[in-house]
């Protein structure tokens, strides 16, 4: 018995374990990559995907996928831009309301998704899928495929501006994973995704509302998609119907590798800093050191593989499908 | 010949089969019998492979085997007739009968249906059932699904040098009197290949065919008999083996129910899907053990009462009040609470820690505005821990690594302490061992004590009648009898029996 | 919301057309199986339908092409919708099967300018319509051994852009504004795409030239803005201060790697990219970036219909024409500080008139192939 603890509990540790790791060989290669400013560099680049990240980690946790992010963080985007832009161009004025703005929209998409995904009884990897095809569609639409810019210097300070040598990005983003963080371990709803994760079957013996709660984890997604895409807008300065390109696969790469289990129920949104962190070293230190491109994907793919496989015990696993 | 030796298997925190040893000869048919959790199909598992033994030997014909899976055994002539049908439905029966055995009609890579069509109604033929072999199974009616079950295990008369072994798990259940005879026919006529093991509840069956009983009881054999000298309630007292034990079952803690105070009430109430007529009122402090067989309908009653299906006719009232939405969150609302038989699915979240189960259901009593309450939540569960006696590191444990009785007794202080009123119990001591079904008992008369009214499907008969004031005999989803169980004037489990089959 | 109201609109047009095609796809196939072994023969038409078929309108390179296409058909008095767009998606099998509806339907009389999206598709697309004895002009995507003249009259003309001279000259404004002197990096697009093989090609023939311009790394960063901000981010804690100037393969790229440099508070790193989006352009009439290439698709949308428009009415006869008239490279131009508030005045606010008829004016000679 103690035998199997000790190695659930390595187990847990074992993504921190490959952070640390990477950080030391991309140290010892050169030198440069152990600065601060380069660890805002890394943070800078982050940011926007740990809020993506974080958002899909609570579908998970429920054992769902959601695949809609790039759809959503394009049209939220996109939307943020021209109601920033509509209200005057300055978060100073009435611009302030195109972040609530945004969020509400996030939200919305979420809704549609969860309720497709629970009403129509659809499989959460299809609907949420074809939802984001429609969201990039529609980003599409309403810009005609331009680029929209932000000029406006306050909200351009979230990259320019420097705490502590960290941009007010990676403070915000920052903050919004202690949110989410507060959601996961102090809320009903984030006590009762764990339990649809861990038994979808005994959530509903237990008489919660199971259908209600996945549409709520959908939601909770959309805010922080809407989240990632207003960080995206203010690293680049830029809303476009791109905005939201790859990030489908580094969030729910950064998502596994932080060791959150795809069947849902285990890990969490501390889990998913480490993976978003994993992933964003790899980038960051592949050019530091010098490594051709085509090297980087080929490492993510190996490391999400060896993180689905530490992560779950597989003596439980009958087959698998 | 096949033997088994002192053979053994452990689950976590349970001991199933305590040195089984077990021995049929070519051409005999050996009966076995046991109560529910006795470990009959554990048993019969290690026999045909699904399960390895820990300790002990498997014997064939004097020589050890090992036997890794299904496939193995069937390599060494043990082959298996399932209970729960395991034909795959949506394939054609002569696809069922050589599944996973196609080869002898492969060539060139591509299947040779003629050919197998007619090896196919040759074992049909075996079964006297006359049936086209390119039917999808999905059209057979059960007796003929049992049958082709049979003759695809029969196919192994072909593939296999040597003797057979086939066991037969309840073969009867679905079948008619007359499909019964047939069945027991060809059994005796094919001895002369294969022996048999027959596992069934109906005693009179297991009489009338076998040659020798095996009796099972908490993991081990307690009696060997000859079927000429054996007579139904000789093994029915070995199957329950000690005189019912008063203590055992807190009988001097059973108090008289409320008779005036009717918690719920099942008004000719129509199953879905059953198309049967349940009435029954439940009283708070009563215990109503609902005693049937294996499909008889028993689950399908709790699950109504629970909201997780909707009844097609009749009205349920909780408190003389009549429920018109049916849903979990619903009745849990009105407190009802669900103890499930399958604890590791519905019963408790592996994963999530003691107090994160315990309050699972209660969520709404321990936060405020959707934030919850941790200390107060961590409090509830130290002050059932230390209660119930569960023995956990702490409330930070996670429930999937306790035991089987400390995880029912989670479950149990799960709706306890959430103050739900009509507690329902499906094989609520399955899987534990004797202490912890002992404190389970316990704190079934404590709730009763406290006014909870408690539906019961329990995992044997004399733990139905040890624990209940009423007993509701249900067959074919119909209570067919009502018993009085008060202390001292207990029907017997022969009494029940002849309800029940 | 008018903007949803009109593409929705465009879109529905589009739609039906293409059903109609289809249906007559149909019934057409079934009547020009007969026809087998018959080549249609040349024939003109006072009043052939014109078609664009290309990938889609969200990439701005696209959009100018489309809009050029609609100019040169206003140009004849008929309406921009009058100009058929065949949506291909990126997808070679639909370019081929649309344009095969719509010589079913129309026969001889069609006038087709298309991007046959791949390389091989090119050879099938120009069958087809000399087969029907239609008109086509195509862009960017032929194979070296599928010529014009090879079809008589019904292959009118191919135009593609070669990036490598252009990729070059940013290079060497770039090496200038450093003082020829000091690191540079480059972000290429998509390693094996052949306009990111061209500008790599052309920023390492200006090196030549510049013996104290010192190559620190070349990196591949997709064409996209994201992740060549990351590229350059990592380049900075890589190289440091030893970067004095960067090109880049494109303008998406370009933007990436100013947010990096702002985010480090570094505004005055000479950067140069390509393509000419009316954005980059801005940027340079604003200091922010030093130099990019503009490809005028507007012309090269209008002329390439053109071509093929005019061939088909008789108005010139392609088999006439000297070569370097029936393949040539399309325009380029550098834009750099000097003249980019003017570039924006004269192409970017406003679209230049131009003389449709005057269909080589801004052709930048034969196409030379390599072997």
């Amino acid at each position: 018995m103690t035998q199997r603890l000790t190695m659930e509990n390595l187990r847990k540790w074992v993504p921190l374990f490959v952070l640390i790791g990477l950080v030391l060989f991309f140290t010892a290669v050169n030198p440069n990559f152990l600065s601060l400013r380069n660890f805002a560099r890394i943070a800078i680049s982050s940011s926007p995907a740990l809020m993506v990240a974080t958002g899909v980690t609570f579908v998970i946790l429920m054992g769902s996928i959601d695949l809609s992010m790039e759809g959503t963080i394009a049209v939220c985007a996109v939307l943020f831009a021209l109601m920033l832009n509509a209200l005057g161009g300055s978060l100073s004025g009435a611009g302030w309301l195109a972040i609530p703005g945004a969020l509400l929209i996030g939200a919305v998409l979420g809704a549609v998704n969860g309720l497709i995904h629970v009403k129509l009884k659809i499989p959460s990897f299809m609907a949420s899928l074809s939802l984001g095809f429609v969201g990039i569609g529609l980003s599409l639409l309403i810009t005609g495929g331009d680029r929209i810019l932000i000029e406006d210097p306050i909200f351009r300070s979230l990259l320019t501006v420097r705490v502590g040598g960290f941009p007010l990005m990676a403070w915000a983003a920052l903050a919004c994973l202690l949110i989410a963080w507060f959601i996961q371990d102090d809320t009903t709803v984030g006590r009762n995704f764990y339990a649809v994760g861990g038994g979808e079957d005994l959530a509903r013996a237990s008489g919660l509302n199971t259908g209600r709660l996945r549409v709520t984890g959908f939601i909770v997604a959309g805010i922080f998609y809407a989240l990632g895409a207003i960080f995206a807008v203010a690293r680049l300065g830029i809303a476009e119907t791109e905005t939201g390109q790859n990030f489908m696969f580094v969030s729910i790469t950064s998502v596994v590798v932080g060791g959150t289990s795809l069947s849902g129920g285990s890990g969490g949104v501390w889990n998913t800093l480490v993976g978003v962190l994993i992933v964003n070293v790899i980038g960051n230190g592949m050019v530091v050191v010098g490594l051709p491109d085509y090297f980087q994907d080929g490492v993510l793919g190996l490391l999400v593989i060896a993180a689905v496989y530490l992560s779950t015990d597989r003596r439980s696993l009958f087959f698998v499908k | 010949m096949f033997e088994l030796q002192n053979v053994e298997k452990r689950y976590p925190g349970v001991h199933v089969l305590k040195g089984v040893d077990f021995r049929i000869g070519d051409g005999e048919i050996v009966g076995l019998v046991g109560e529910n959790g006795a470990g009959k199909s554990t048993l019969m598992k290690i026999i045909y492979g699904a399960v390895r033994h820990d300790a002990g030997n498997v014997l064939v014909d004097g020589v050890p085997v090992s036997f890794s899976n299904p496939r193995d055994a069937m390599k060494m002539g043990v082959g298996m007739v399932y209970q729960e049908q395991s034909l795959i439905p949506n394939l054609t029966v002569m696809e069922n009968i050589f599944l996973g055995f196609e080869k002898p009609f492969v060539r060139f890579g591509a299947i040779k249906w003629k050919k197998m069509a007619e090896a196919a109604g040759k074992q049909l033929r075996k079964v006297k059932l006359d049936i086209d072999p390119a039917m999808i199974t999905s059209k057979l009616t059960f007796s003929q699904r049992q049958l082709v079950e049979l003759a695809k295990v029969l196919t192994l008369e072909e593939r296999v040098e040597g003797k057979l072994v086939i066991l037969l798990d309840e073969p009867t259940s679905v079948l008619s009197k007359e499909e019964i005879d047939l069945l027991f026919g060809l059994v005796r006529e094919l001895r002369g290949r294969a022996s048999f093991i027959f596992v069934s509840h109906r005693l009179d069956e297991i009489v009338t065919l076998s040659d020798r009983i095996y009796v099972l009881k908490d993991g081990a054999v307690v009696d060997v008999m000859n079927s000429a000298e054996a007579d139904i309630e000789t093994i029915q007292k070995k199957m329950v083996g000690r005189d019912v034990n008063h203590e055992y079952y807190r009988e001097d803690k059973q108090r008289p129910y409320d008779d005036g105070h009717v918690l719920l009430e099942l008004d000719h109430v129509t199953i879905a899907g059953r198309g049967n007529d349940v009435s029954l009122n439940l009283h708070a402090g009563e215990v109503l053990a609902l005693v049937g067989v294996e499909g008889s309908g028993r689950e399908p009653v709790l699950r109504t009462i629970f909201g997780m299906k909707k009844p097609e006719k009749g009205t349920i009232s909780i408190r003389g009040i009549p429920v018109r939405s049916f849903s979990a969150s619903e009745s849990v609302s009105h407190g009802v609470g669900y103890v499930p038989r399958e604890r590791k699915i519905e019963g408790i979240a592996s994963g999530m820690n003691v107090f994160e189960n315990m309050t699972l259901s209660q969520m709404r009593n321990y936060s405020k505005s959707g934030v919850l309450r941790i200390p107060a939540e961590r409090e509830l569960a130290r002050d059932w821990i230390r209660r119930l006696s569960i023995r956990v590191a702490s409330e930070n444990s996670d429930c999937g690594n306790l035991s089987g009785g400390n995880q029912q007794k989670v479950v149990l202080a799960k709706w306890r302490s959430s103050g739900s009123e009509i507690i329902l119990l499906d094989h609520p001591t399955r899987g534990l061992d004797i202490g912890a079904k002992e404190d389970v008992y316990e704190m079934i008369r404590d709730m009763s004590a406290d006014g909870v009214g408690i539906i019961l499907v329990a995992d044997t008969l004399e733990e139905a009648i040890g624990l209940s004031h009423t007993i509701a005999v249900i067959k074919d989803g119909e209570i067919r009898k009502w018993f009085n169980c008060q202390p001292g004037s207990k029907p017997s489990p022969y009494d029940l029996i002849r309800y029940m089959v | 919301m008018s903007f949803i109201k009109n593409y929705i609109e465009h879109q529905t047009l589009n739609r039906r057309n293409l059903l109609l095609l289809s249906a007559w796809g149909l019934c057409g196939a079934a009547a020009s199986s007969s026809l087998i072994g018959r080549q249609a023969a040349a024939a003109t038409s006072p009043d052939p339908k014109i078609c664009w078929s290309y990938r889609d309108r969200t990439n701005p390179f696209w959009n100018s092409i489309v809009a050029g296409g609609e100019a040169f058909v206003r140009s004849l008095g008929r309406q921009s919708g009058d100009l058929i767009n065949l949506i291909n998606g990126g997808s070679s099998e639909k370019s081929l099967s649309d344009i095969q509806s719509l010589l079913s339907r129309y026969g001889s009389g069609v006038a087709l300018a298309v991007d046959p999206n791949d390389m091989p598709n090119c050879r099938p697309v120009v069958e087809a319509v000399s087969h029907a004895g239609a008109y086509v002009s195509t862009i960017w995507n032929k194979t070296d051994d599928l010529h014009p003249w090879d079809f008589g009259d019904n292959y009118v003309s191919h135009m593609t852009w070669s990036d490598v001279g252009p990729s070059e000259q940013t290079a060497r404004v770039l090496f200038d504004a450093m003082g020829g002197k000091g690191g540079v990096v480059h972000l290429g697009g998509i390693a094996s795409n052949n306009p990111a093989i061209e500008r790599q090609q052309g920023f390492k023939n200006a090196l030549k030239a510049y013996p104290n311009i010192q190559l620190l790394a070349i990196q591949a960063a997709d064409w996209d803005t994201q992740k060549a901000n990351q590229v350059m981010s990592g380049f900075l804690t890589r190289y440091g201060d030893a970067i004095k100037g960067v090109h880049c393969a494109s303008d998406t790229m370009a933007y990436g790697v100013i947010e990096a440099l702002r985010a480090e508070g570094i505004e005055n790193m000479p950067v140069v990219s390509y393509d000419g989006n009316p954005q980059a352009i801005e940027m340079i009439a604003k200091g922010k970036l030093l130099a990019t290439v503009f490809t005028n698709a507007y012309w090269a949308g209008g002329i390439t219909a053109s071509l093929a428009y005019y061939a088909a009415t008789g108005a010139f006869k392609p088999s006439a024409e000297p070569r370097e008239h029936r393949e040539f490279y399309g325009p380029t131009a550098v834009i750099t500080t000097k003249d980019a508030q003017e570039f924006k005045t004269k192409y970017i606010d406003t679209n230049p008139e131009y003389n449709w008829k005057d269909f080589w004016s801004l052709a930048k000679g034969p196409i030379r192939y390599k072997s």
